[in-house]
């Protein structure tokens, strides 16, 4: 049996999944101070006449980063950075940054050395000011963690007792000031997360549940809890991620949809492109900073069922409606103050839930500042809302088809898509599914328990694993970006360096994915693995070629694990 | 349930320190967007059905507008950003070891990406496109056909050129910078294959499809790579409305071997075509003083709707095909006291050593940045002094040329009496990678109405083939006796058997015409 959890902002909600199937679902409100209380509640809700060691499976996502950041109960970051030449770092917006002589290059040759004193009197400095852990970034670190290395050996000698975060270990993409943010954020975050997923497991030892649990990254894949404490920052986000997977469960194989989940003040847009979740084509945004970590493209928009109605004059004399972005608690026929788009779907009959009296006085109050019949009103408003919808959906399908392209054939590659499937969740959905997807001249889709889509997604996501391998051949080494280690070709079986095809390569990224795999504990999804896309490029010195440098890129890409694939067999 | 990135985004946007008034601030901004999308929206939809949305958005994908009148350009003040486009063709090469391969910019990828150029909120990042046929035809006479000369990475680069162009005319952006290849400015008119790297002119198929879409007319290119611009120079030899200055290094050093300060421009054009050969060896120093004195004053007199820069960055101290001694630093201020409208890359082979932190610095001088921060590993400032002899030769340049500028007009009218109704020349001209030798007669019809049409002959060889061919350019202003009298040329021209190919490029009527002598047919661009 699978049990996925997901901790929202409102609700914390929970499924059961037996033979491949939902057998029963639990919804709690979501205690704000106290997230684990509120997973422990729906944890209990949903297992109650379960005997533990039924259990093969838990996964939930959590808000839980997100809280301690926005909160701001996170711990303060002395930034250690090099920034060699290039922008000028007076530019940068990070908190706490003490800056260091020394550069890398982009092929990792050193430019400027590091300046011993300089770092011995930085770190006393750090020490005097009281920070109790510092993250030290180096431009280039990726492609030569030399200099991080030694600031690293330098804080150990000077002051033993600085927790370290190291910007190579990170992340190995392109992108300083992201992998600054990141850094920043996963030392300022690790030791909370680290308690909470302590009083996880010992709430679990405590039920005497013994199954392996997972949690939901922001790219849709699950990770062993132990594991999440090393990147605790790919956490966020796992709500709406979970909320794709779920879509992805409950929608055919292989198809075009967009994952319209309608809440009170916003509405959040995913995109499954041909069976795939899209992923942003950059990492995710998280409070100001700009990170690197990997997130499903999902747009919000400020519209929701409780978005306030308003009656505007327009240039042209004639009067206007417009929603939103502001919402002014519940809608009216909820007891709120003001008109809103729920009032509307009650007074059409679109939705159940809601006062129909209230939403009758609502729309008769808007109908008479509009000048037109209460039932042109609330068709006016429910128009209106879809038609922004439908706009963003439309708008992100754009955005999609135009990211900047490097290579001729990424040009040629005409991408294009519509959706074939509007797939609802989420309060607001219902009423207002059907409208937008007429729009978008797709098929509305709100599947059985699209309510718990969320919680179904965190049950059945499988996990995902990226692996960035480059090559130099010309200076023999390797290094997996993920991994942060520099590696000599001669430890490889490749046996000719300068005839290194791409095959050879990828071959090599096959096999450290492999162990990458073993060493996350999800060696049997290694199977998995894909290269997204390899390049090479030859280094020409003169006029002669004097080395190659490979770039191969694979992930294990979010999907359902195969129990859930069984159901739909059957 | 709902966990709505929204609402954390909200919560996260308060737990950041954002102050009361910005978030009031932002809200009211985000009323007024909603507001003014209510009523484009109750607009459209009285107008328009419902598949108007796929249209709108395919005429957005593509930048192709429905067809009428030119538009006009927009109004720009008050834009902030910056477009820029990145193509650095990593698939795509001359040949394994050419300097035109396949890395050439991928130093330069590894250090704007690193640096996070493309996250800045000056920079707008755009998609490239192909280029049309069309656009191609509307500057050069490909021989035998478009498809030949201009493979796709060509049509990419252009495209690009062309993306950024309307990004400007609909003033989505204040400037933009196409960090391109392949280079295109030693293309001329008539393209029989690859002269100096370069197939198709990426500046004048821009400049040809800004004017017949937006209407406009007067615009500068400023050549800073240190090959003399001689195929856009070519191009626009004898048009009074493109101000074509060139900066390079001296012609009898150097590929390709002209820009001397006495190539003015055509009869009626004269003027307009300003060369500044430079000594080799010439540093930051020589280059921003050339600026100073003669590029920049002579602009402000032009008054051009557009400048254009064709950004090569082979003037660096460490390409491996000049002899000059420019700087990051050094492109940076050129950048910032040009303020050019639209920077496309040329030429620059010091892939490692220059063209990163180069191109980082004029990314950051185009979006107003601060670029005091760009250098290169090994420079040191003060290491690139100008030799007084050099500098005098300069200041003699720069006098010379700044009399030419003042007295254009007065040598136009000398030239122009000296010529009846049509003013011939003869040329050759070698096309270094495809080892082609072409000879030319370019003939002008001296129109007192405009600046008249323009037919080349041209006879090429390569190896032992040989061909032979006559076009027919009628300029997009030009008067319509001038317009009526060349595409008689043109139709003349067709029973010519000397001829494998006629060519009709009609910029007036934006129509383009190959002729095939042999097999009697006609293509239509
Ligand atoms: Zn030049
Ligand atoms: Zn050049
Ligand atoms: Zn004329």
């Amino acid at each position: 049996m699978l049990i996925g959890i997901d901790v929202g902002g409102t609700t914390t909600d929970a499924v059961l999944i037996r033979n491949g199937e939902v057998y029963s679902t639990a919804k709690v409100s979501t205690e704000h101070g106290n997230l684990l209380n509120s997973l422990l509640e729906a944890l209990d809700a949903i297992s109650r006449d379960v005997d533990p060691e039924q259990l093969e499976r838990i996964v939930f996502s959590t808000t839980v980063i997100t809280n301690l950041i926005a909160e701001g109960k996170t711990d303060r970051v002395a930034l250690v950075l090099i920034p060699g030449p290039g922008v000028n770092p007076a530019s940068y917006t990070f908190p706490d940054s003490f800056y260091l002589k020394g550069a890398m290059d982009y092929r990792g040759r050193e430019i400027d050395p590091l300046d011993e004193a300089e770092i011995r009197k930085t770190v006393r400095l750090i020490q005097e000011y009281g920070f109790s852990r510092a993250a030290i970034i180096s431009k280039f670190g990726q492609r030569n963690p030399s200099h991080e290395l030694r600031i690293e050996e330098i804080f150990r000698e000077v002051y033993p007792g600085c927790k370290l975060e190291l910007g190579h270990k990170v992340s190995g993409k392109l992108n300083f000031p992201r992998r600054i943010a990141t850094a920043m954020l996963a030392s300022a975050t690790r030791e909370h997360y680290q308690e909470f997923v302590e009083k996880i497991r010992q709430a679990l030892e405590e039920r005497n549940i013994r199954a392996p649990v997972y949690i939901m990254k922001a790219d849709g894949g699950t990770l062993p809890v132990e594991k999440s404490i090393e990147c605790p920052v790919e956490t966020i986000f796992s709500g709406p991620a979970a909320s794709t997977i779920g879509a992805l469960a409950l929608t055919p194989e292989g198809q075009t949809s967009v994952v319209v989940d309608i809440g009170g003040t916003t509405t959040d847009l995913a995109l499954i492109l041909s069976g795939k979740p899209l992923l942003a084509s950059k990492g995710a945004k998280l409070g100001d900073f700009l990170t690197h970590v990997r997130a499903f493209a999902v747009r919000s928009i400020a519209i929701g069922g409780d978005s306030v109605v308003r009656v505007k004059d327009s240039d042209t004399d004639a009067k206007l409606i417009t929603v939103g972005p502001d919402r002014a608690g519940p809608a009216y026929c909820m007891g709120g103050k003001e008109t809103t788009p729920t009032d509307a779907l009650k007074f059409l009959g679109l939705i159940e839930v809601g006062n129909p009296k209230r939403a009758s006085e609502a729309i008769k109050i808007t109908a008479s500042e509009l000048g037109k019949s209460e039932t042109e009103t609330a068709s006016l408003i429910v128009e209106k809302v879809s038609r922004m919808i439908a706009d963003a959906v439309n708008e992100m399908f754009l955005e999609w088809e135009q990211e900047p392209a490097y290579r001729v054939w990424e040009v040629l590659q005409e991408k294009k898509a519509r959706p074939e499937n509007v797939f609802g969740i989420g309060g607001g959905a219902k009423g207002l599914i059907a409208e937008i997807a007429k729009k978008l001249g797709a098929k509305p889709v709100i599947p059985e328990y699209a309510e718990v889509g969320n919680a179904i997604g965190a049950a059945v996501a499988r996990p995902t694993l990226t692996l960035n391998l480059h090559i130099d051949t010309e200076q023999k080494i390797y290094s997996v970006a993920e991994e942060g280690e520099i590696v000599s070709l001669n430890t490889t079986n490749i046996g000719n360096l300068n005839k290194i095809h791409l095959d050879e390569a990828e071959n090599l990224a096959t096999k450290l994915m492999r162990a990458r795999a073993r060493d996350f504990g999800i060696a049997e999804y290694a199977g998995e693995a894909e290269i997204v896309d390899s390049e090479v490029f030859n280094v020409v010195n003169g006029w002669y070629t004097s080395g190659r440098l490979f770039d191969v890129n694979m992930q294990i890409p979010a999907g359902l694990i195969p129990e859930w694939k069984r159901r739909e067999k059957a | 349930m709902k966990l709505g990135l929204g609402k954390l985004r909200d919560v996260l946007k308060t737990g950041s320190g954002a102050s009361p008034e910005e978030e009031k601030k932002k809200q009211a901004e985000g009323k007024d967007k909603a507001e003014k999308e209510e009523i484009l929206k109750i607009e459209n939809e009285e107008i328009k059905p419902e598949t108007s949305e796929v249209n709108k958005m395919e005429l957005k994908k593509t930048g192709l507008e429905p067809k009428e009148g030119p538009l006009s350009p927009a109004d720009r003040t008050g834009v902030e950003k910056t477009g820029l486009i990145f193509f650095p063709a990593f698939d795509w090469a001359i040949s394994p070891t050419h300097p035109e391969r396949e890395e050439r910019l991928l130093y330069t990828r590894d250090q704007i990406f690193e640096e996070g150029l493309m996250d800045l909120p000056e920079i707008a990042e755009y998609k490239p496109r192909l280029a049309e046929y069309r656009d191609i035809a509307r500057v050069h006479f490909c021989v035998p056909d478009v498809k030949a000369q201009a493979t796709t990475p060509h049509l990419i680069a252009a495209g690009s050129c062309l993306v950024l162009g309307d990004a400007l005319m609909k003033a989505e952006v204040k400037n933009a910078f196409a960090l391109i290849r392949p280079p295109g400015h030693h293309s001329m008119t008539v393209a029989h294959g690859n002269r100096g790297f370069c197939n198709i002119n990426n500046e004048a198929i821009l400049v040809e499809y800004l004017r017949k879409k937006y209407g406009i007319r007067k615009i500068a290119i400023v050549d800073t790579d240190v090959h003399h611009g001689d195929g856009t120079q070519e191009i626009f030899y004898n048009d009074p409305d493109v101000l074509f200055i060139s900066f390079h290094q001296d012609g009898r050093t150097l590929y390709p071997g002209t820009g001397f300060i006495n190539e003015l421009g055509g009869p009626k054009a004269l003027g307009r075509t300003i060369n500044i050969p430079l000594p080799p060896g010439t540093p930051d120093e020589g280059i921003l003083y050339v600026l100073d004195s003669l590029v920049l004053p002579i602009l402000k007199d032009f008054k051009p709707e557009l400048v254009l820069n064709s950004a090569g960055q082979d003037n660096h101290y460490t390409d491996p095909l000049a002899n000059m001694r420019f700087s990051a630093q050094g492109y940076a201020k050129l950048n910032e006291k040009l303020s050019p409208d639209m920077a496309v890359l040329e030429g620059g082979y010091a892939i490692q050593s220059a063209l990163p932190y180069v191109n980082t610095g004029i990314i950051l001088a185009m979006a107003g940045l601060d670029y005091s921060c760009v250098r290169e590993p090994d420079f040191k400032p003060g290491m690139f002094v100008q030799g007084a002899k050099d500098r005098k030769t300069l200041e003699e340049i720069v006098a010379a040329q700044l009399e030419n500028w003042k007295n254009r007009d007065r040598l136009v009218e000398a030239e122009v009496a000296k010529h009846g109704d049509f003013y011939r020349r003869k040329k050759q001209i070698f096309y270094d990678t495809d080892m082609i030798q072409e000879f030319q007669e370019e003939t002008i019809r001296m129109c007192p109405d405009c600046q008249g049409y323009k037919t080349i002959d041209s006879h090429a060889h390569r190896g032992v083939d040989d061909t032979r061919i006559f076009g027919v350019s009628i300029p997009i202003y030009a008067c319509e006796n001038c317009q009526a009298e060349a595409r008689e040329e043109y139709r003349k021209r067709l029973i010519h058997p000397e001829y494998e190919y006629v060519y009709l490029q009609d910029k007036k009527q934006d129509e383009y015409r190959t002729y095939n002598i042999r097999t009697k047919r006609e293509t239509v661009y």
